[in-house]
């Protein structure tokens, strides 16, 4: 190809000429559009909520986040459930189940008459199933641990055994589970969303169809996923506790929090979890009425690097910080309505909670004198300390405030604002080395509601590294604490062991500044009827409780 | 393919430095059994060494092969495949406004060189070129849909047609529009500018005094000589700027949640999932590559002075 001139005009220009009016024309009939308002209500019952993404899975033996398991849940439903108000353990494909006195035999009796979407009768071959599955290595569940108690399970994982010893169906309506050794919150970890009932003719499945269409025997069959769009649930018709009230479902994907509110004011959802902020006086007007708040199980704080200087064997450092954080100012005028302030790690409505807690109130001089104590008098002599937090507007303001706080003392600290794959590696590090960061802002919630769930993934010396102690925290009277309170069975029992190794964790030897606890705000519209404000969160929630109510307020 | 060959490898380098560990945040959660992350690595090959681990990801590409998301297990290609068309109807749109409205506005403020509208044009070009995607749209948004009720807030639809024999959902039409016009306001302001330099540039040319000697009315100077003329380097720009919409409407599709691949590329870089973004970038890259190609080809097509050359 080369350039050879030419006169411009020499050539018949027709197809170009028509080339300039088709942008032209396109361009105008693109731009002329009419309206087009949020869809009109009918009579169909349709519930439409916001998730921030695509669900990672909805594979419930993959499920490890919240929105994965806000699908999850209504789609498929295990052995029991957790009530979301009261939080008891209720029977679910089980209609009972005894446990043996010395708490380690668990003798399931499935319900009659449950079936799967395909229409498919669930027996105990099922549950069988479906518990090798989730122990399977194959599988890659990061949640196969729940299962870990069951007698050879371990060995099955490994490829020792070819079967799981402590599984056993001895008929088509019973289920054995006979576990290594007692394991208190064994049931409740049982309610997870991992441990559904799965049908294997869909879950062996080589070309893996059920990634994106499940088949469970919850309320919801699954209908359609469109990518980053949404996911569309309907009722099923032959649930086992009967037909749910919403026909549809819609699960709307929108990660931008700003353009959610609109949509949720304009009508396109139902409820959005990410409510405007108490101090956003314009838009609480709006929808101020609309917003549920309700405390629900999780704990936040900001974490010390306990195998490190500057924190490492220094209480009295750790006590300052704890003592220099103005918490009533942070979660009663910085993010009003959002949190209470902490005095531990249970959090309320959990067994073993400790209302009398002292914890450390904002008190400047006691941190003067901590600090003094510690070996920095007025943070001379302090190393750069930095604080990790995960991208986000709430994360770094929340830093801030510490920030500001700690200089009140004379303690500088720089933030550190990063992405949520570096900052877990720069927060967890591994079992054999710490990771780099020397305090990073963290929270917790609970998966079940037992203060196991918090206390042993976040403080027993087992688990440093990726596994939750991040801070390497380690205490051999708390390790021993929570040890014992796994194989007691006496709830009363468990809950004041709890209580002991949490105030000695607090008091003794603080390895957080512990911020708050956590509470949920959720707006749902007037005409949305059976909402429960539950401790489980905003998504964990069954939607079988759910209807739609138009015309009323 | 070299250009190919040099993205795959730049991507692959980048992804490959950036911090965190994919097994990590496959696993999910904030606590993981180590174990378990042992065996994820093990599963998906990231304990192998760097340069296994980019061979073995050359050695696919070859095969035509992207590889499998670590995140939503199935295969990078449908990924992509679903997500791309939502991304290339919204650039496509966008970039037909911006080169209609470009093109009558530039025209125009060639027209009326140093009148009040040929400033409003410049002012108005420069104001969209300066402006920040992210808070066009909320201002479009809050404006069209919240305050006046003309269009949804946002989202592609759920009942838009299908193209026929794929699986391709076309957008509802009106939710197409607010995120088109406020991605077409990025290149509208760069086609109006050139619009209207290369129309002042032709209209000093000899070749229209010819034209007007001939006999050619106005109308027909301007539209098949002066304007034709001056798409040139027009058409350069709405090539360049296409593919550019293509990998810049991220922060399009973040604020009116449009389902496309820049969104798909950004999450993925989130979440560690490599293969994906790989992929993404690549075929981006690819996209991009023949874009240029069918600018060249454009070009040779409109300037009658570009021609084949006989060999030898």
């Amino acid at each position: 190809m080369s350039r050879v001139g030419t006169s411009r005009c020499s050539r018949p220009g027709g197809a170009r000429g028509l080339l300039v009016l088709t942008l032209l024309a396109a361009a105008g009939l693109a731009g002329a559009c009419g309206r087009s308002g949020p869809p009109a209500p009918s009579s169909e019952q349709v519930y439409r909520f916001r998730l921030h993404e695509d669900p990672p899975t909805l594979d419930p033996a993959l499920a490890n986040d919240e929105f994965s398991e806000s699908v999850v849940l209504n789609v498929n439903r295990g052995l029991v459930v957790l009530d979301p108000k009261t939080l008891e353990i209720q029977p679910a494909v089980a209609e009972s189940w005894t446990v043996s006195p010395d708490g380690l035999v668990y003798t399931f009796r499935l319900r009659d008459g449950v079936l799967f979407h395909n229409g498919r009768p669930v027996t105990a071959r099922d549950v069988e199933y479906s518990f090798e599955r989730l122990l399977r290595k194959a599988t890659g569940s990061p949640r196969r641990f729940l299962l870990a108690p069951i007698a050879g399970a371990k060995e099955f994982t490994a490829g020792t055994s070819a079967s799981i010893a402590g599984l056993a169906a001895p008929d088509d309506r019973t289920i054995v589970l006979r576990l290594a050794k007692p394991f208190a919150p064994f049931l409740s970890e049982l309610t997870m969303a991992n441990a559904s009932i799965l049908p294997r003719e869909i879950y062996d499945d080589p070309r893996k169809a059920y990634l994106r269409a499940p088949v469970g025997c919850g309320p919801f069959r699954f209908s359609r996923w469109e990518q980053a769009n949404f996911i569309e649930l309907l009722a099923f018709d032959r649930y086992y506790g009967g037909r749910p009230a919403l026909d549809r479902v819609i699960i709307r994907m929108i990660e931008n929090k700003t353009s959610a509110l609109q949509e949720y004011i304009a009508g396109g959802l139902d409820s959005l979890d990410e409510p405007p902020d108490d101090n956003d006086t314009a838009m609480m007007a709006k929808v101020g009425p609309e917003v549920h708040r309700f405390p629900f199980m999780g704990t936040g704080y900001i974490g010390f690097n306990l195998a490190l200087p500057p924190f490492k064997g220094n209480v009295a450092l750790r006590k300052a910080f704890n003592y220099a954080v103005d918490k009533q100012y942070l979660w009663g005028v910085l993010f009003p309505g959002s949190s209470t302030p902490a005095n531990g790690i249970i959090p309320p409505g959990i067994p073993g909670h400790d209302p009398d807690l002292p914890g450390y109130p904002h008190d400047e001089a006691k941190a003067r004198n901590l600090l003094a104590q510690a070996g920095y008098p007025a943070g001379n002599g302090l190393p750069p300390i930095s604080c990790w937090v995960n991208t986000g507007e709430d994360n770094r303001r929340i830093a801030e405030q510490v920030q500001s706080d700690l200089k009140k003392i004379g303690v500088d600290i720089t933030i550190r604002e990063v992405d949520w794959g570096a900052y877990i590696a720069a927060v967890s590090g591994s079992p054999e080395k710490p990771g780099q960061a020397p305090m990073f802002r963290s929270g917790w919630s609970l998966d079940y509601p037992d203060a196991d769930a918090i206390l042993r993934p976040l403080l027993h010396s087992s688990n440093w590294g990726p596994s939750g102690n991040f801070g390497r925290y380690k205490n051999a009277e708390v390790d021993r604490l929570i040890d014992q309170a796994l194989v007691v069975t006496d709830p009363k029992e468990r809950a004041d062991l709890y209580r002991r190794a949490e105030r000695i964790a607090v008091m003794d030897d603080p390895p957080w500044i512990f911020l708050n606890y956590y509470q949920a705000r959720t707006l749902y519209k007037p005409y949305v009827k059976g909402v429960v404000l539950s401790p489980l969160g905003k998504f964990r929630l069954p939607l079988d409780r759910l209807r739609i109510e138009r015309g009323s307020t | 393919m070299p250009v190919l060959l040099a993205a795959a490898t730049i991507v692959w380098i980048f992804v490959f430095l950036l911090p965190g560990d994919p097994a990590r945040l496959m696993a999910g959660g904030q606590s993981v059994d180590p174990e378990i992350l042992n065996s994820i690595r093990h599963e998906w090959g990231l304990d192998r060494p760097a340069p296994l681990q980019y061979l073995c990801y050359l050695e696919k590409l070859i095969r035509f092969d992207l590889g499998t998301s670590y995140v939503q297990r199935r295969p990078v290609v449908s990924i992509v495949a679903g997500s791309f068309p939502p991304t290339f109807i919204l650039a496509v749109t966008a970039l037909l406004l911006a080169t209609g409205a470009g093109l009558v506005l530039g025209s125009l403020a060639a027209l009326q060189r140093g009148r009040l509208l040929d400033s409003f044009v410049l002012i108005l070009a420069l104001v969209g070129t300066s402006m920040p995607v992210f808070w066009l749209g909320m201002i479009l948004m809050l404006l069209f849909a919240s305050r006046l009720g003309w269009l949804p807030v946002l989202g592609y639809g759920m009942e838009g047609a299908f193209i026929p024999f794929t699986s391709v959902r076309l957008p509802e039409w009106d939710h197409l529009v607010l995120p088109a016009l406020t991605l077409s306001l990025v290149s509208l302001g760069a086609i109006a500018r050139i619009t209207r330099a290369s129309l002042i540039e032709a209209g000093t040319s000899e070749f229209l005094q010819t034209a007007r000697a001939k006999g050619a009315s106005r109308a027909r100077v301007f539209v098949r000589h002066t304007l034709q003329n001056a798409l040139i380097p027009v058409v350069t720009v709405i090539g360049m700027d296409f593919a550019g919409l293509l990998g810049g409407a991220v922060a399009t599709e973040y604020v009116f949640a449009w389902p496309g691949l820049g969104k798909a590329i950004v999450r993925a870089i989130g979440l560690r999932d490599l293969p994906v973004v790989e992929g993404g970038v690549l075929f981006l890259t690819a996209v991009f590559v023949l874009v240029s190609l069918a600018v060249d080809l454009a070009y040779l097509y409109l300037d009658p002075r570009i021609q084949y050359a006989p060999s030898g």
